[in-house]
């Protein structure tokens, strides 16, 4: 009986340990953005002395907090639909269809290499392709930028996510006079809905997590996001922890609410399909 | 043989699907919109990069053509040289410890226990939570005036801890945070992989009386080496494009010593108007990146047929 009993104890053990190593860095973030910088500073504890709520008051009254919100959201959730629903037809295309000369996989593997190709090896010509086309610091600049990144992910989702579908469903429709594209919308897509929302999940958490195109594209409150405003706010109060807790608070905690109400979804998309 | 006649008959049977009239036309008009917008916006871009590698500007305006200047100037540079080797070093060391600590943290949760479940919901948020915040988090750990490791030092008896004003613990508190960030990835990966194991041979392992470690290298290591490898290949083609979590935490510094290759395209680029000479930067990243990756692909190719 004791081996097994060490045994638990160990397992427990290492349990906690991970628990403290994820959360405790997070914890002490949440804690700083509710002390004083005076108390950070002098006699930073585990948790504040004195409760306050000033560095969340200043964000929202100084700060545009509330402006970079609505603009992630904006450019967040419109990038995604237009990608989804762009990607699922592509994927769909991809999935069933045999063109001349194999056309259809030529795009499938041409979407995936793109894929693979960090966003930041095309900073400098977006970048060039915005200011000439005027959309510097839009939402429609980042809208744009953001829906192309999302396309090839959602095309590659969704077309394994249609491939997993019997055929014979659809045919069984057709035979019942659904025209190709009725089949689709009728039978395949309602069948694509987990995988829809699996893609959907991780596309929207991707992009109101997008920094490095937000920085380039944008310049003002009008169209800085979530994490370009932070990380310019930080950047101006370099020792106000207070503030900067506050903010990396505020600018973390939609995503990770919305990642922990939806994260049966999220495992596929977050391994790219590696793993189901 | 078996699969020539299956796959004779789903292509058959495709066609048949596909039907006459405008029908023809439906898988064209299904993939131009998400093959026009790429185009335009990626494939557009990559090749407009290509050209003002090519390029030299001052101003951010294009002056003369001058060939592939841009890019033996940068083989030369010792700021390039220097990052290649800094980002080289920071992939290798943040992925090595990911897959030790993500395979360790597989081996750990294989077994059913209580608690299993809020460790992988804890486990996605480091994962999720926006980069620039994660840089946050890491520069309230470092700040040697208000840190938690110069807390937790003063509380031993011990005075300020320096972290981002030393260039070795800089990089060295770059790769904490990119473990800590992307460990619980490489853990969910090889955890499926884990699981998705036939039970038989180490079944035969235990009839046959082999320790935990035996069974591991003979068994556990040869089978999970697929997901092994597409675990390690995605995990150092997202490493070698970090740049969100350097901005913010060190901009690159102190001097040079975390300044991986996006941060230094980035600083070209806008803050010293180099444009050409960023793009070509930039091009190399990209091939860097494609040559690893076709090199990955043709090592799962030849490594097993079912990869």
């Amino acid at each position: 009986m004791t081996p097994n009993w060490k045994l638990s104890l160990t397992r427990a053990a290492i349990f906690v340990l991970i628990l403290g190593v994820v959360l405790l860095p997070i914890y002490w973030m949440v804690a700083a953005s509710f002390k004083s910088n005076a108390e950070i500073t002098q006699d930073a504890t585990l948790y504040p002395h004195v409760w306050t709520f000033d560095n969340y008051i200043r964000l929202f009254s100084e700060k545009e907090f509330a402006n970079y919100l609505v603009n992630s959201l904006v450019a967040t959730v419109v990038s995604v639909v237009l990608a989804l629903i762009a990607g699922s037809l592509g994927a769909y295309a991809i999935a069933r269809f045999h063109l001349k000369y194999r056309l259809e996989r030529k795009i499938g593997l041409s979407l995936l290499t793109l894929r693979i190709v960090p966003p930041v090896v095309i900073l400098i010509p977006v970048y060039l392709l915005m200011l000439s086309l005027k959309l510097l610091d839009t939402w429609l600049g980042l809208i744009i930028t953001y829906t192309a990144f999302n396309i090839t992910f959602c095309v590659w989702m969704m077309e394994s996510f249609f491939r997993e579908i019997p055929v014979d469903l659809e045919e069984a429709a057709m035979v019942d006079g659904d025209s190709r594209f009725t089949a689709f919308r009728r039978i395949a897509l309602p069948l694509a809905a987990p995988g829809l929302a699996a893609t959907a999940i991780f596309a929207v958490i991707v992009t109101f997590n997008e920094f490095l195109f937000a920085l380039a594209l944008t310049a003002t409150p009008r169209a800085m996001t979530m994490p370009r405003g932070t990380a310019t706010l930080i950047g101006r109060i370099d020792t106000d922890w207070a503030s900067m807790s506050a903010a990396g608070v505020l600018g973390a905690l939609p995503i990770v609410v919305f990642a922990l109400l939806v994260q049966r979804h999220l495992v596929r998309g977050l391994t790219m399909g590696a793993v189901k | 043989m078996t699969d020539v006649v299956k796959r004779g008959t789903t292509m058959r049977r495709r066609e048949r699907l596909q039907g006459a009239g405008m029908d023809l036309a439906l898988p064209y008009l299904l993939l131009a919109p998400a093959v026009l917008i790429v185009l335009a916006v990626l494939v557009y871009p990559l090749w407009d990069g290509l050209r003002a590698s090519l390029m030299f500007y001052r101003y951010g305006k294009p002056l003369d053509f001058v060939g592939l200047d841009n890019y033996i100037q940068l083989w030369t540079d010792p700021q390039f040289l220097n990052s290649l080797w800094v980002t080289v070093r920071f992939v290798f060391f943040s992925v090595a410890l990911e897959t030790i600590l993500g395979l360790a943290l597989a081996l750990f949760c294989l077994r059913e226990f209580y608690g299993i479940r809020i460790l992988r919901t804890i486990l996605i948020i480091p994962m999720v939570i926006t980069p620039v915040v994660v840089a946050i988090v890491f520069r309230l750990i470092y700040a040697s005036d208000a840190g938690m490791l110069t807390a937790f030092s003063e509380a031993m008896g011990g005075g300020q801890v320096q972290i981002l004003g030393d260039p070795l613990k800089a990089f060295t508190g770059l790769v904490v945070l990119d473990v800590w960030e992307w460990t619980p990835l490489m853990f969910l990966i090889l955890l499926a992989g884990l699981q998705s194991l036939p039970q038989e041979p180490f079944e035969a392992a235990r009839v046959d009386g082999a320790g935990p470690w035996r069974t591991f290298v003979d068994h556990t290591l040869p089978m999970l080496r697929p997901v092994l490898a597409i675990a390690i290949v995605l995990r150092t083609i997202d490493a070698f494009g970090t740049f969100d979590q350097v901005f913010v935490l060190t901009r690159g510094g102190p001097g040079e010593a975390t300044r991986l290759l996006p941060i230094l395209g980035y600083e070209m680029a806008f803050k010293f108007q180099q444009t050409g000479y960023a793009a070509a930067l930039f091009v190399t990243i990209g091939l860097i990146i494609l040559a690893f990756a076709l090199f990955a692909v043709r090592m799962l190719k030849r490594a097993g047929p079912d990869t």
